[in-house]
């Protein structure tokens, strides 16, 4: 689903990201652990479209994302379900509005919409918040509003960042629930935390961990992927600019799982 | 997003930010306000000059042995006067018909008249001169040359009225210019307050929907339909206010000034109101559109 390729990144002249290569393929739940200021949410970002990279490539479902015109990003945007370190959500209006926005954006209609987010909030455990203003929760309830709007639907991809910062073991173990629910319905999960419980509980669902330290991928074994299909290169001479629109089944129809997925590699 | 969506965001953005709608409706309404006020003053202030202008400026009282004949005369030499307008002959007669026309309008009994006859009236002259700033000063300078004309008993330049209805027109305007001023002043500082509001907590919102992919326009309609109908709400009221009020407003001042202008009371026209209207609910657009800011972020865009 999504491929960064010789990923870096840069900020105040020291290196945040240090050519990462990194897939998700559909259907897979890979977890990003490491510490502080490892680069974890850096790398997210730019998994997310939410950030370009100084080097690299970042493919998303076979299409170099550079590549693509600035009015096809929205497009691309919506096929993805991010939740990041600090929950962004519209304060004013309810948990289920919240949620319920991803959809709308997607084209769903409202009731389906209404009906699909709450269910992402029962799966989250967050159902009694859905009528709730999101300004009076508290920050480890909108942590989980925030998961139930990424993982609604669910997206093709999903991304999550310190996902169960703030909340107890009872949430976490709903947080994991709905990144593996997710992942079951054929989402790529890529989820990032410095929370070893988390990690561990995600890979014990299934998931395989990855270590980042210093921008750098250290310690993955068969985390490595590769595009199994040939993809258009960016440096192509005359090839055409990318144009991803919204096509009929809810803007995602561009997205073909089968271009990439994981193989075995070696880590670097 | 689709038309549904929007229109749940615009009610729900409505319904979240109450005081901000409310104040844009009023400031949408103030302006309204003003720019009507300022219309329709112009078009009073010009029915006014007019008034002033059918007015008699100067009468000239001629001695009694004035015949007709030589009244006419007379009459017809001020009218080739350039600032003259309009000379009217008043027979005895006539002069004495109006003034028991007057006493019966103040309610005297007819009997106070009884007794006069018109010979009693001189005939007279009542010139009208053509509209200028220094009626009062031209009145003046006709009356000094009339002085010294034969056949000419008296001569009476309203001056006096002239002087004392130009400084309340002055008065007027320069009070009715302040109010209209002071409100533009409040209608723009509120929608200007609005503006900002809307701009903050439209921002965080933005930054939501770009990380949830929508486009530009979809993040955008929302806060301009609102910031639209805020201007249509207020601006009709306003328009549709103003339209109503204003000519009961002048026609209880004229009456109670003594005025009877024979054009008829100034107002807004249906065309006019429809321009007005869609010029506000533009500019509510266009505030709503850039009240929208898109976040700028080191990302693809």
């Amino acid at each position: 689903m999504i491929w960064l390729e010789g990923v870096a990144y840069r900020r105040d002249g020291s290196v945040v990201l240090d050519g990462v290569t990194l897939g998700v393929a559909s259907s897979d739940l890979i977890v990003i652990e490491g510490c502080t200021a490892s680069g974890k949410t850096t790398l997210l970002e730019i998994a997310a479209l939410a950030r370009a990279p100084d080097a690299g490539t970042v493919w998303f479902a076979g299409r170099n994302v550079a590549t693509l015109q600035r009015a096809s990003l929205p497009f691309v945007r919506r096929n993805i379900g991010y939740c990041t370190a600090e929950p962004r959500l519209i304060p004013e209006d309810t948990a289920l509005a919240n949620v319920m926005l991803a959809l709308a954006v997607r084209g769903h209609k409202p009731a389906t919409a209404e009906a699909s987010a709450k269910g992402a909030l029962d799966l989250v455990k967050a159902g009694d918040l859905a009528n709730r203003a999101v300004a009076s929760l508290s920050p480890g309830q909108k942590r989980l509003v925030a998961l139930a709007r990424a993982v609604v639907g669910p997206p093709p991809l999903v991304i999550a960042d310190e996902p169960a910062a703030g909340v107890g073991d009872e949430a976490r173990a709903a947080v994991i629930r709905a990144l593996t629910a997710a992942r079951d319905l054929g989402a790529a999960v890529l989820c990032a935390t410095a929370d070893s419980t988390l990690a561990d509980g995600l890979v014990l669902a299934g998931g395989r961990k990855i270590h980042i330290a210093q921008g750098r991928i250290t310690g993955a074994p068969s985390m490595g992927l590769v595009p199994a299909l040939p993809v258009p290169q960016p440096n192509g001479d005359e090839q055409p600019r990318n144009v991803i629109r919204p096509g009929t089944a809810d803007a995602d129809s561009d997205v073909d799982p089968q271009r990439l997925v994981p193989v075995a590699k070696e880590p670097a | 997003m689709k038309a549904i969506w929007i229109a749940r965001c615009t009610r729900r953005q409505m319904g979240a930010h109450r005081r901000v709608v409310f104040a844009a409706t009023a400031a949408f309404g103030l302006l309204a306000l003003v720019v009507g006020g300022a219309v329709l003053s112009a078009r009073t202030s010009h029915r006014w000059g007019a008034f002033v202008g059918q007015n008699v400026h100067v009468i000239v009282y001629l001695t009694d042995d004035v015949d007709q004949d030589r009244s006419r005369g007379l009459a017809e030499i001020l009218r080739r006067a350039p600032t003259v307008a309009q000379v009217t002959e008043v027979e005895p007669a006539q002069a004495l018909a109006r003034l028991a026309s007057s006493a019966a309008t103040i309610g005297t009994g007819a009997t106070v008249l009884d007794g006069l006859e018109s010979a009693y009236f001189p005939r007279s002259l009542e010139v009208n001169l053509a509209p200028a700033a220094d009626l009062s000063e031209r009145a003046n300078d006709l009356a000094k040359r009339l002085r010294g004309v034969p056949g000419v008993a008296q001569v009476d330049a309203m001056t006096d009225g002239l002087a004392r209805l130009s400084v309340w027109v002055g008065l007027g305007r320069k009070l009715v210019l302040g109010v209209l001023l002071a409100s533009a002043v409040l209608a723009l500082a509120t929608l200007a307050a609005v503006f900002l509001r809307s701009r903050g907590v439209a921002r965080g919102r933005a930054a939501v929907l770009v990380q949830l992919g929508e486009t530009t326009s979809g993040i955008r309609l929302p806060s301009s339909l609102w910031m639209a109908m805020a201007a249509l709400g207020g601006g009709g009221g306003g328009a549709l206010l103003i339209t109503l009020a204003w000519r009961p407003l002048i026609h209880r001042l004229e009456t109670s000034l003594g005025m009877a202008a024979t054009t008829p009371l100034p107002s807004l026209g249906s065309a006019e109101l429809a321009v007005g209207i869609g010029l506000a609910v533009l500019l509510g657009l266009a505030m709503g559109f850039f009240a929208t800011p898109l976040p700028q972020t080191d990302d693809h865009e």
